[in-house]
């Protein structure tokens, strides 16, 4: 952890309804200008993670019941949505990613960002045009009608125009066609370049995410399970194994599962 | 011809009082039983302000509206807020009750009795004569003109304003909204306060053309239909439902029996909700969540 970092997440505990513990004591640190990767199976903790970072509002029935999430030397574990988004965190959802009833350009008039004279505005609309013509093409159609990429442009544009500094993403291509996904990908990389923007990306799909990434995590049942360079991690048998799906065994076993099923072996000689 | 000019006088009634039951239900999904008190007090802080503020008529209604708007984000602040992420059947419960207190603070104060604000503030109320030989009163027709304006404003504000679209979108999804930066508790208050204060220039406006009294509550009650009509989350909704259901009324007034008035808003209701349960111009799915 240096003076470049930008977010730290430490021992993250989040509790649903008071009763189900989704997180059990994360911990992960963002450095400036990289990407980040998150990595984990259905139901690991991951979304529960960056809707952590980025806030609850009440209908979540959600909290941080332990650890912390620090931005730029600043706590903003538990505080609402939107002042974590003015101070330059801005999300990508997973679901309910637009505004179903206002147009694309709506969809961009409506956040509040962070730095907000009106000529900046305007230059960043500019921007999610220059970044996605093809929300240009389609300025007044409304999200409700978008198709899943679109959605994902718009979400990804909409998340752009509140100024970030940090940008979380979850699960950029879920339900996106393999060549849809890898353009989405190139775009990333293309605005962490040209805007100086962090990404902290959550995926299920671990070669894509790794593909792009500096760094990665991942996740099971609520806890870091392993860590590491992403060049390092996507050559790890045991990411190579299970989340590649380059099997050496026959059948596919939960991650953890497949470290006891070494240990054991490694004990047993 | 007197019979259109009266549907029109008071489909612009209604159409004046439900956009303040659209506005609060669009973005926050509740269903604000209180709007028709809230009118009424709107009349009655008429009275406060021409005696306290100043006798000039445009000062005093100025005074009234901008004590409304206050007393709407007010209510959202010190009720409502509390009621934000609770079921909504609390929330709507929560402004029954705010309806009763109002209705039991107007007779503490001002007592049962009927009161002319347009005596206190000198006005007089002058009969129009319409070409066709019809007539209207000066503030029947400062309603229509007041729905119109309100009308246009709100279209022209939701449609262009930065925090018009926020609302909008506040209602579409709060969680989106507030990721996005917007702050859901200022939504939320500034659609009370603006709810309040046009539900309140329909009080006040009623209450110069024809004094004033808890009876006027009714009038609120029966603009509910007239939204509901119109599918509760839609401008265009309320006018045409507004138009609809002072038709009806009127025509049943005229035709059959006056004291049947009450009710025909809302078999109108009644009727509708059979037809088409999302109403005229209301999404579909908005109703599942009431
Ligand atoms: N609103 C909620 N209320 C209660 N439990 C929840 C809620 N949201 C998530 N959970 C639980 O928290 C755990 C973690 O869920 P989360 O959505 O964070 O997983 P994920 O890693 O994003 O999975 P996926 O890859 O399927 O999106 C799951 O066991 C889930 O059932
Ligand atoms: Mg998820």
């Amino acid at each position: 952890m240096n003076s470049d970092t930008m977010l730290t997440v430490d021992k993250l505990e989040v509790v649903y309804k008071r009763a189900i513990t989704a997180v059990q004591g994360i911990s992960l640190s963002v450095a400036r200008g990289q990407i980040v990767a998150v990595i984990g199976t259905n139901g690991a903790g991951k979304s529960t993670t960056l809707r952590a970072i980025s806030g609850f509002i009440g209908i979540d029935d959600a909290r941080v019941t332990d650890g912390s999430v620090t931005f730029k030397g600043q706590r903003i574990d538990n505080r609402p949505p939107h002042t974590i988004a003015r101070l330059g965190i801005a999300l990508v959802p997973e679901r309910e990613k637009v505004f179903p009833n206002l147009s694309i350009a709506e969809n961009l008039a409506a956040p509040v960002a962070a730095r907000a004279s009106r000529s900046e505005r305007r230059r960043r609309e500019e921007l999610v045009y220059h970044f996605f013509p093809r929300l240009a093409e389609l300025r007044a159609r409304i999200g409700g009608l978008l198709s899943g990429g679109e959605r994902q442009m718009l979400a990804i544009g909409s998340a752009l125009v509140c100024h970030p500094e940090l940008l979380l993403i979850d699960e950029l291509s879920l339900g996106l066609a393999p060549v849809v996904v890898e353009g989405l990908m190139e775009r990333l990389v293309q605005i962490r370049r040209e805007l100086d923007i962090t990404i902290l990306l959550v995926e299920q799909s671990a070669s894509v995410a790794l593909a792009i990434s500096d760094y990665g995590y991942v996740l099971e049942n609520g806890r870091v399970v392993l860590d590491g360079d992403a060049a390092r991690l996507k050559d790890h048998p045991e990411i190579k194994e299970f989340y590649l799906g380059q099997a050496r065994a026959g059948d596919r076993r939960s991650y953890a599962e497949i470290k006891q099923y070494r240990r054991s072996r490694r004990w047993y000689g | 011809m007197q019979l259109i000019v009266n549907i029109l006088v008071l489909a612009a009634i209604y159409a004046l009082i439900s956009c303040g039951y659209v506005l609060v239900y669009r973005v926050s999904r509740v269903l604000n039983l209180a709007h028709g008190e809230l009118m009424m007090l709107g009349g009655y802080m008429l009275i406060v302000t021409a005696a306290t503020i100043s006798s000039n008529p445009i000062a005093a209604i100025a005074g009234a509206l901008v004590l409304s708007l206050m007393v709407g984000g007010l209510v959202y602040v010190f009720l409502m807020r509390k009621m934000t992420g609770e079921m909504v059947l609390a929330a709507v419960l929560a402004t029954v009750a705010l309806g009763i207190l109002l209705r039991g603070l107007v007779i503490l104060f001002w007592s049962a009795q009927i009161q002319y604000p347009a005596q206190t503030l000198a006005l007089s109320n002058p009969t129009l004569n319409l070409p066709g030989g019809a007539s209207i009163s000066f503030y029947s027709a400062m309603l229509i003109v007041a729905t119109v304006v309100v009308y246009s404003t709100l279209f022209a504000f939701l449609r262009f304003g930065s925090w018009g679209i926020r609302m909008r979108a506040a209602g579409q999804s709060p969680l989106l909204a507030a990721q996005r930066g917007i702050n859901l508790h200022g939504v939320y208050a500034l659609a009370w306060g603006l709810s309040t204060l046009t539900g309140s220039l329909a009080g006040i406006l009623i209450a110069l053309d024809s004094g004033l009294s808890q009876t006027i509550v009714m009038i609120g009650l029966k603009a509910f239909p007239a939204a509901l009509v119109g599918g509760l989350d839609s401008l265009v909704g309320a006018l045409a439902g507004s138009l609809i259901v002072a038709a009806a009324e009127v025509l049943m007034i005229h035709y059959v029996d006056p004291l049947l008035a009450d009710v025909v808003p809302f078999l109108v209701l009644i009727g509708m909700l059979v037809v088409r349960p999302w109403g005229l111009f209301g999404t579909r799915e908005a109703l599942d969540r009431v």
